[in-house]
């Protein structure tokens, strides 16, 4: 090889490094901050499915779960995920950047949720997925990159847990991918929800935050009643297949078809109304019961 | 390796890799005259969107009861003239496109048509309701526009901003003549569609009359992304209902949209004061 091969390879050498300077400079919009919940939240109600493309398997988990087991020792102080927190409780958020502890360098960022106190860090860092045998967390473990202005990462490793505050079930084999936007003072963060095991397809939604930089989060105590305070010791509330008779009060209170209210993908799009209109309702005994939650 | 093949592999690479990164900068390689909106899109708008209805779903697959606003921030005025709602005088004085008009348009299930209308005017067509809106770069509202249920809505191709002003990455610095300017090298990529709609006709926030005013300002924030399981291409709506006469604060309200292959299922209505779409 002589010096027009090593002439060559500069040449090459010097067009990769110029395209490299040449890329757009990575678009990392600065999410930081104290950011003040704009949630408004919806399925609080038992047999309030809707809008979630769940399956049978989801739903007969759903079905059989009863509010009381909120109630258990161990459910007490149990957060949710950090997916579903940031969702289904209207909670401050504060994110922060993730430094490695030695070098203190930049290696991520961290979300911080008021409500139970979840944290999650967001590894930028190209480091690898732990094993599929890595503990489950509520926080899971996440990567993530920037799309333009988007920060985008995805979330595995997350203890079961649920999609509502009311039962409906998310699997340990869920994955969460989330994007989040800042358009000025203003973070909406879109959670694209993955379930082998509950759902028929992805489940999307999301929620926004204002940019509060005086925002306090307060600390978040929680106390664990002894086994037997609240619940009967030994005892675990829940429905028998079919034997849930609160499941229809709630598609009976707003004049809902059940069929409908216990969600599904179909359910999801628009020619699901000219459905609905042939489908049996049960007559309803009052048409304000929203005033219990308003 | 002989030595010119390296150049020209390398060579062709990197035009290959540039091409690429000139892509993301406008994924749908948007025609349109240079220096038009339609030329600098950062990603195509256009085609044929359904909702998926996954949030606020009893508010927007039914018509919900006179009073239920359990999700909108009203002030006792706002309660006042929700009360007030009738959707048989609605009807029949004119006025059922009221649950149609641009601050609630998007939440009402059905299909968009998105295109260019000319190079600096984005427009979306509903089937539900048979709305149309236009989003006009480069413009403001005339003085002398009329209020109309879609109102006037100036668009912008947001994200943009100098590169940061609260990270300490930069930002404008003073030129020679004392003018703020910003060094394009720190500058961000647009990336997302912004619009700010005003000059609308009253409005309903919801089917069942949560009311919004002339006065409302409606921001919105368009986003087009796929989600990474069903490779699916989403258009993502953030809407801010600014309405002091009504809001005690700002109203905020997501929706989102799967991109359709064609026209299939287009199924054009009239407005209807008493049915969800």
């Amino acid at each position: 090889m002589g010096s027009d091969a090593m002439q060559s390879k500069r040449t090459a050498l010097i067009l990769v490094l110029l395209l490299v300077a040449s890329r757009p400079a990575r678009a990392q919009v600065d999410v930081t901050g104290e950011w003040s919940p704009r949630v408004y939240n919806t399925h609080m109600d038992i047999g309030d499915y809707t809008g979630i493309p769940i399956n049978e398997a989801g739903r007969l988990r759903a079905e059989s779960w009863h509010p009381d087991q909120l109630d258990l020792p161990e459910n007490l102080c149990r957060p949710h995920p950090i997916d579903i927190g940031l969702r289904v409780s209207v909670s401050q958020l504060r994110i922060t950047t993730e430094t490695d502890n030695e070098t203190r360098q930049p290696v991520g960022l961290r979300l911080h949720v008021a409500w139970q106190e979840p944290e999650q860090v967001i590894y930028m860092d190209g480091r690898p997925q732990p094993s599929a045998n890595a503990p489950h967390k509520w926080s899971g473990f996440s990567t993530g990159h920037w799309e333009r202005n988007t920060l985008v990462y995805t979330t595995t490793h997350l203890k079961e847990a649920y999609l509502t505050r009311t039962g409906v079930p998310k699997s340990e084999r869920a994955t969460v991918t989330t994007r989040v936007h800042r358009y000025g003072n203003l973070l909406t963060i879109v959670f694209i929800i993955n379930d082998p095991l509950y759902l028929t397809a992805p489940y999307i939604r999301a929620s926004s935050w204002i940019f509060d930089p005086t925002q306090i989060i307060p600390p978040f105590p929680c106390e664990i009643s002894p086994d037997g305070t609240i619940i009967a010791a030994g005892k675990v509330p829940s429905f028998m297949p079919g034997k849930n008779d609160i499941l229809a009060d709630f598609a009976t209170e707003y004049g809902i078809p059940l069929e409908a209210a216990l969600g599904g993908e179909e359910t999801l799009y628009p020619e699901y109304i000219k459905k609905m209109k042939t489908m049996k309702v049960a007559p309803r005994t009052s048409t304000e019961h929203y005033r219990r939650a308003q | 390796m002989d030595s010119r093949r390296v150049v020209l592999i390398t060579v062709a690479a990197l035009l290959l890799l540039s091409a690429r990164f000139a892509a993301q900068r406008s994924a749908a390689a948007q025609a349109g005259a240079p220096g038009s909106a339609r030329a600098a899109a950062p990603d195509d708008y256009t085609g044929y969107w359904v909702s998926e209805v996954t949030e606020k779903w009893r508010f927007r697959m039914l018509v919900p009861d006179k009073n239920d606003y359990i999700q909108v921030p009203l002030n006792p005025e706002g309660r006042r003239v929700a009360a007030l709602w009738d959707p048989a005088k609605d009807e029949a004085g004119g006025e059922a496109c009221r649950s149609y008009g641009a601050a609630a348009l998007l939440q009402v299930p059905g299909r968009l048509h998105i295109t260019w209308q000319d190079d600096n005017t984005l427009r979306l067509d509903t089937d539900s309701g048979t709305q149309t809106r236009l989003f006009r770069f480069g413009g403001s509202p005339p003085a002398n526009e009329k209020p109309s249920w879609q109102g006037y809505s100036a668009a912008t191709w947001g994200g943009d901003e100098p590169r940061d002003r609260r990270d300490g990455q930069g930002g404008p610095v003073q030129d020679k003549e004392g003018r703020l300017v910003v060094d394009k090298a720190q500058q961000r990529t647009a990336d997302y569609l912004q619009v700010v709609t005003t000059r609308m006709r009253p409005g309903y926030l919801q089917k069942n009359g949560v009311p919004y005013s002339a006065n409302a300002v409606v921001e919105e924030y368009f986003d087009v992304f796929s989600d990474p399981y069903t490779k699916n291409t989403w258009l993502g709506v953030t809407t801010m209902v600014n309405d002091p006469q009504y809001l005690i604060e700002p109203l905020i309200m997501h929706a989102h949209f799967k991109k359709l292959p064609d026209a299939s299922g287009w199924d054009p209505t009239p407005c209807r004061a008493n049915e969800p779409r």
